[in-house]
């Protein structure tokens, strides 16, 4: 266990040595402040009160640091956290057996499924500070902008409409963070299966990104909404609907057993591929 | 020490290694030869476990590196040909991370190492910033740790200065002479493998062409002499075999013989002298080249 905690230490230092793991962050938070800035503009704060006020609340009470912090994590998280999580779950494998790095490793005596096991736990811990940096900035910047307040929640295509003062919008709010981990791993594992397979870091971050606009699209069209089910954002989706009223658990669990059974697919897939393949200059 | 059995390997429809069986004793620099595609990196690879041979097994200290990779290769320390390292961490900090794959060692194990390989005034630096002669010195570091019996040094003098390749043939040599280390090492230099290496194996096209010491593959005279076509029944009579630039092998030291014979025969023999073979003679012969 000492030897296994040491040789993951190493993987994620390796992982946050690297200026690129931070991309994301700085690119989230650039991309919150600049949201933050248009919502400071007349006519979306006009839309957005207007809205707390036709459910009868008061605009300035729910104009808040969490209700722009939601509202930017909506906005945001799909296509940011997808871009930088397949960057990085994209170049876990395929980049160490570019650089030839991966026969350095090969020539150590560590099993395989090890190496593998040590590279997606580097990508979980990833995939969790990546979304909790992207809650908690976006609250951040929301209450420097806002002021504290109560939580307006509102998700059109999930059909979510929630007021919460401010202690319990908040604990709502910390609660989202663990599952919208859990939701956006699944772009992570898509990624590091794409990398495990004989092909360039870049065509892994590409397919996997065109796999989850392409999923995201398809699930938006009227025509399959009975096949809607089957595409895999909308599953991802799932994590909002910790702020309603009354957690709707069965229907999350049953969205992330899915969700872990996709994952879990594509991880053994992936060792087997990376088990059989022959690494040489 | 190690023993390569019957290994052989394709890539799609292209033979890389056809039937490999070698054998290395321990305390022993084993050169393994060849043209570029010969076969070195898949048989470099077979015996690390990062290739997976179609046939055969391949052994360290009695270990299938194919069955019990982990043991295998517990007491085992590699170069590749271009050492790829992570140019955005210090060389302190790559060398901790190899060596935490195998086990961890102590920071003054690490400090030991990299004195013994003279990059103590720079190994804090990014490994981006180093020169390729570094990067070979890291590499050697990174193989030496944790406490090796065998290393298996594909090409550690590519890209070496004349003093690189000079100071990397002595670590080598001094590494044999101090810690008893098996070396099975690969280079395009032959003078260099030459000078360092107590046999060798020869590889073409995936075939093992030779194994062996060629210092022992027959004697060697160069002769000076008018009239070779007179000369060479004398010679078959004597079972010497005439090579290229009138070299004549034989399998015993009778040319004082065969001399006089040359002379009884009427032909003038202005020269005779000892031709020492070198490795580059012997490969391009044993090549076919």
């Amino acid at each position: 266990m000492n030897t296994f905690a040491t040789q993951l230490r190493g993987e994620l230092k390796k992982m946050f040595a690297r200026k690129r793991t931070y991309i994301g962050f700085g690119a989230f938070l650039v991309v919150e402040l600049v949201i933050q800035f248009l919502l400071h503009l007349s006519k979306p704060q006009a839309w957005i009160s207007k809205m707390i006020e036709q459910a009868g609340y008061e605009a300035s009470t729910y104009l808040s640091g969490l209700t722009l912090g939601l509202l930017t994590i909506l906005f945001t998280v799909l296509l940011l956290g997808a871009l930088y999580l397949a960057l990085v779950g994209g170049d876990v494998v395929s980049k160490e057996v570019e650089d030839g790095t991966m026969r350095m490793i090969l020539s150590r005596p560590i099993s395989r499924g090890r190496v593998l096991l040590l590279k997606i736990i580097s990508c979980a811990i990833y995939t969790v500070a990546l979304a909790a940096f992207v809650c908690i900035s976006a609250f951040i910047a929301g209450t420097i902008g806002y002021g504290s307040g109560g939580l307006f929640a509102f998700s059109q295509f999930e059909k979510i409409f929630a007021i919460y003062d401010f202690w319990p919008g908040l604990m709502r709010y910390l609660l989202a963070i663990p599952f919208l981990s859990a939701s956006l791993f699944s772009v992570t594992v898509v990624a590091f299966f794409l990398s495990c397979l004989q092909m360039k870091p870049a065509a892994a971050t590409i397919i996997t990104l065109s796999f989850f606009f392409i999923d995201s699209i398809l699930k938006e069209i009227p025509f399959f909404e009975s096949i809607r089910p089957f595409f895999i954002t909308g599953r991802m989706a799932t994590w909002i609907h910790v702020f309603e009223y009354r957690i709707p658990w069965e229907m999350m669990a049953e969205n992330y057993a899915w969700l872990f059974a996709i994952n879990g697919t594509l991880l053994v897939l992936a060792w087997h591929v990376f088990e059989r393949r022959d690494f040489k200059s | 020490m190690v023993v390569l059995e019957h290994l052989s390997k394709t890539f799609g429809s292209r033979l890389a290694l056809n039937d490999l069986s070698l054998e290395i004793t321990k305390g022993e620099i084993f050169g393994l030869l060849g043209h570029n595609g010969a076969g070195k990196s898949t048989t470099f690879g077979i015996l690390l476990g990062q290739v997976h041979p179609d046939t055969g097994e391949a052994r360290i200290n009695g270990h299938s590196v194919q069955k019990n990779r982990a043991q295998a290769l517990r007491r085992v320390g590699a170069i590749f040909e271009t050492p790829a390292f992570y140019d955005y961490m210090s060389g302190w900090d790559n060398l901790s991370y190899f060596v935490s794959l195998t086990e961890p060692v102590p920071a003054s194990r690490l400090k030991e190492i990299v004195e013994m390989v003279g990059l103590t005034d720079r190994i804090r630096d990014k490994v981006r910033a180093y020169s390729h002669g570094m990067r070979q010195r890291l590499a050697l570091a990174q193989a030496l740790l944790p406490d090796p019996e065998f290393i298996v040094l594909d090409e550690p003098t590519e890209g070496l200065d004349p003093e690189g390749i000079r100071e990397m043939r002595e670590m080598i040599r001094r590494l044999r002479a101090e810690h008893g280390l098996t070396v099975l090492l690969s280079s395009h230099l032959l003078s260099e493998v030459e000078q360092l290496c107590d046999r060798v194996a020869i590889l073409h096209k995936g075939n093992l062409v030779f194994t062996g010491t060629w210092q022992d593959e027959g004697l060697r005279w160069r002769f000076d002499i008018d009239d070779w076509v007179k000369a060479a029944p004398v010679f078959e009579k004597f079972g010497g075999a005439v090579e290229a630039d009138h070299i004549v092998r034989f399998e015993t030291d009778r040319v004082a013989e065969v001399v006089g014979e040359l002379v009884r025969s009427g032909i003038r023999v202005s020269e005779v002298a000892r031709h020492r073979l070198t490795l580059e003679d012997f490969y391009l012969n044993r090549i076919g080249l």
